[in-house]
């Protein structure tokens, strides 16, 4: 288990400041945020390259903040993969096992499992130079497992891909987690990737923590607008209680939540997906609306629908576009259900 | 001139100047002795023996600035040490100062009026008029050639190669051994380059420290003093020849390093 206590980090013109959150071991934790919000700093804190200046980094019981990077026992994969260009596949992927850090008997297996879990068997005497991003990335991968490390930390191991192997990484670091059963603690400023790989995550902003828990909790319940906005959360207003009802400000629309909304929320959000058109009736939320522009995001479509003087963004197949004929000024029964209303 | 545009032809007739005042010197002084008296001057024993004194004493101040130039390359590239700045510029220094007053200086300490001169003295080791001391102004000389080419290669390599290195178990020696030199390889072999050609062309200080054993640029000058120009060109004129032979050589085995970051 890794937990920090209280952990912080003071840089000139930038401080990580009281981070606590827990990582079970064998889980797959995220840590996202928007680019400079200190998530990679955080992850180098972690691995040691930059002790935390404050606080604790507990791993097994023990504090290890001082604990030099190489006596760790902890792998980190960079996003720009950092393979060493002098040394070819194989040489990168058995630079750390020198000097017994890795039982002598054991490298040959574990590089065999290695090279082909990760379909690396061709590009062995290969370069770094002349590999792709994906191979690149898989060679990363295996350097830091042959070490069988006791956690694998990835900053963003997906962002550096071409959109042709992101899938496939995608689902190879899955599996992976999967067969190894390591505690991987993963960077990323996409939400997808994270519902995807992770079971628990938190959000860094500004060197802060604002919010951690389940993925599923952190994608259901945001609990700032920033939470909101990052976690892909869409039609965010502020808005006035009625009875059982939330009436978003400057709109005449009703709109019924599952709960009534807690003390002190003030913003209500719904995922545009959430948003359907109307065929059954059986949605307790439902609206005539205008669609007021239409964008086509390439399989998906974002539809800006008005009704009762608010804006609805509903993300749509494209081929229900097609095959209802709809475009701007078209009119459309909207629905979504009252657990999709979530407030904070 | 085609395939240059009018900017391109305008600031070759202003290079021109320039490349005058460099190549017709030489170009004079290289073309001036006969044939006879260059084979006359390669069979003067003396000739050949201070030619080839000068080139040995310069690789030996050229490895040894490696030996003893490469952690300090490193340090200033790598580490944030107190002072950094103040140690840069005592690294340039030599470039600065007269190189007579850099024979004058190391005499100074090497004398038997200075500890440290008395203690090389019962060590057995002499500066004054030894191959010892010409080494040592050598160095002196070219050393900040050698440790500003390979900081600046070092430079070059991504910190985070190194980090990587420290997160896959290697300490700090094992991956400056490991990533950090090879990859600066040929900038090392480039830093050598550089101070043994700084080393081959010196007088100033050497002429100080030893006028004997005599290295090339003494004795062209000793000739010119004493002979007047017509019997120090030829001398000139294989220092510069050996000189090229050896330079292209290196450059050569520099070529041979695979570079990484262009």
């Amino acid at each position: 288990m890794i937990q920090l206590d209280h952990a912080g980090m003071a840089l000139p013109g930038f401080a990580l400041e009281d981070i606590n959150f827990t990582v079970e071991d064998g889980e797959f934790f995220a840590l996202m945020g928007p680019t400079g919000s200190g998530k990679s700093l955080l992850l180098e804190g972690i691995m040691g390259l930059m002790p935390f200046s404050s606080g604790r980094l507990v791993f097994e019981g023990k504090d290890i903040n001082r604990v030099p990077v190489e006596r760790r026992r902890f792998a980190l994969v960079y996003q720009d993969f950092a393979l060493f260009p002098h040394l070819d596949v194989t040489g990168n992927i058995l630079y750390g096992t020198v000097r017994g850090r890795v039982p002598g008997k054991e490298i040959p297996g574990r590089f065999d499992m290695l090279v082909e879990t990760l379909g690396l068997e061709r590009v062995l005497d290969r370069r770094p130079h002349n590999l792709s991003g994906g191979e690149k990335q898989r060679v990363a991968l295996a350097r830091s497992l042959i070490l069988n490390p006791k956690v694998l930390l990835l900053d963003e191991p997906l962002s550096a891909l071409d959109p042709l192997y992101l899938d496939g990484t995608r689902r190879l670091l899955k599996s992976l987690h999967g067969k190894l059963g390591i505690t991987m603690v993963m960077v990323s400023h996409n939400f997808q990737d994270v519902v995807f790989l992770a079971q628990s995550g938190g959000i860094v902003r500004n060197g802060r923590m604002v919010q951690q828990g389940k993925i599923s909790t952190l994608f259901d319940s945001p609990v700032s607008r920033f939470a909101a906005d990052f976690v892909g959360m869409k039609n965010i207003c502020r808005f006035s209680r009625d009875v059982d009802r939330i009436c978003p400000e400057g709109t005449g629309a009703g709109i019924l939540p599952a709960t009534p909304p807690a003390p002190g929320h003030t913003r209500m959000g719904i995922r545009p997906e959430e948003i359907l058109p109307d065929t059954s009736g059986a949605m307790e939320n439902r609206f005539r609306a205008v669609i007021e522009t239409i964008a086509d995001h390439g399989g998906m479509v974002q539809v800006i629908l008005l009704a009762e003087g608010m804006a609805f963004e509903a993300l749509w197949p494209t081929p229900w576009i097609r095959d209802r004929k709809l475009a701007p000024g078209s009119q459309v029964d909207i629905a979504f259900p009252k657990r999709a209303v979530h407030t904070f | 001139m085609p395939g240059m545009d009018n900017m391109g032809r305008l600031f070759l007739v202003l290079s021109l100047p320039l490349v005058l005042l460099l190549t017709l010197p030489l170009i004079q002084m290289t073309t001036q002795p006969t044939l006879a008296m260059l084979v006359e001057t390669l069979r003067d024993k003396d000739v050949m023996a201070a030619i080839l004194r000068s080139v040995g004493l310069a690789l030996a101040a050229g490895l040894l600035a490696f030996a003893m130039g490469t952690p300090t390359a490193y340090l200033l590239a790598r580490r944030d040490v107190p002072g950094k700045k103040v140690i840069e510029g005592i690294i340039d220094l030599p470039i600065m100062i007269p190189h007579p007053v850099v024979g004058i200086a190391i005499l100074s300490v090497a004398g038997r009026n200075h500890p440290l001169g008395r203690w090389l003295g019962e060590m057995g080791i002499q500066i004054m008029g030894t191959k010892t001391g010409i080494v040592t102004v050598l160095l002196f000389v070219g050393l900040p050639f050698y440790v500003n080419t390979v900081k600046a290669g070092m430079e070059q390599v991504p910190r985070r190669l190194e980090n990587a290195s420290r997160t896959l178990g290697a300490g700090g020696l094992e991956t400056f051994c490991r990533v950090t030199l090879p990859l600066t390889w040929r900038h090392m072999v480039l830093g050598v380059v550089m101070c043994t050609a700084r080393a081959i062309s010196e007088f100033g200080a050497v002429v100080i420290v030893a006028y004997h054993p005599m290295t090339a640029p003494v004795m062209i000058y000793e000739r010119f003093t004493a002979f007047g120009l017509k019997y120090s060109q030829p001398v000139a004129v294989w220092l510069i020849l050996i000189s090229f032979a050896l330079f292209i050589v290196l450059r050569m085995l520099s070529r041979t390093v695979p570079q990484y970051y262009r």
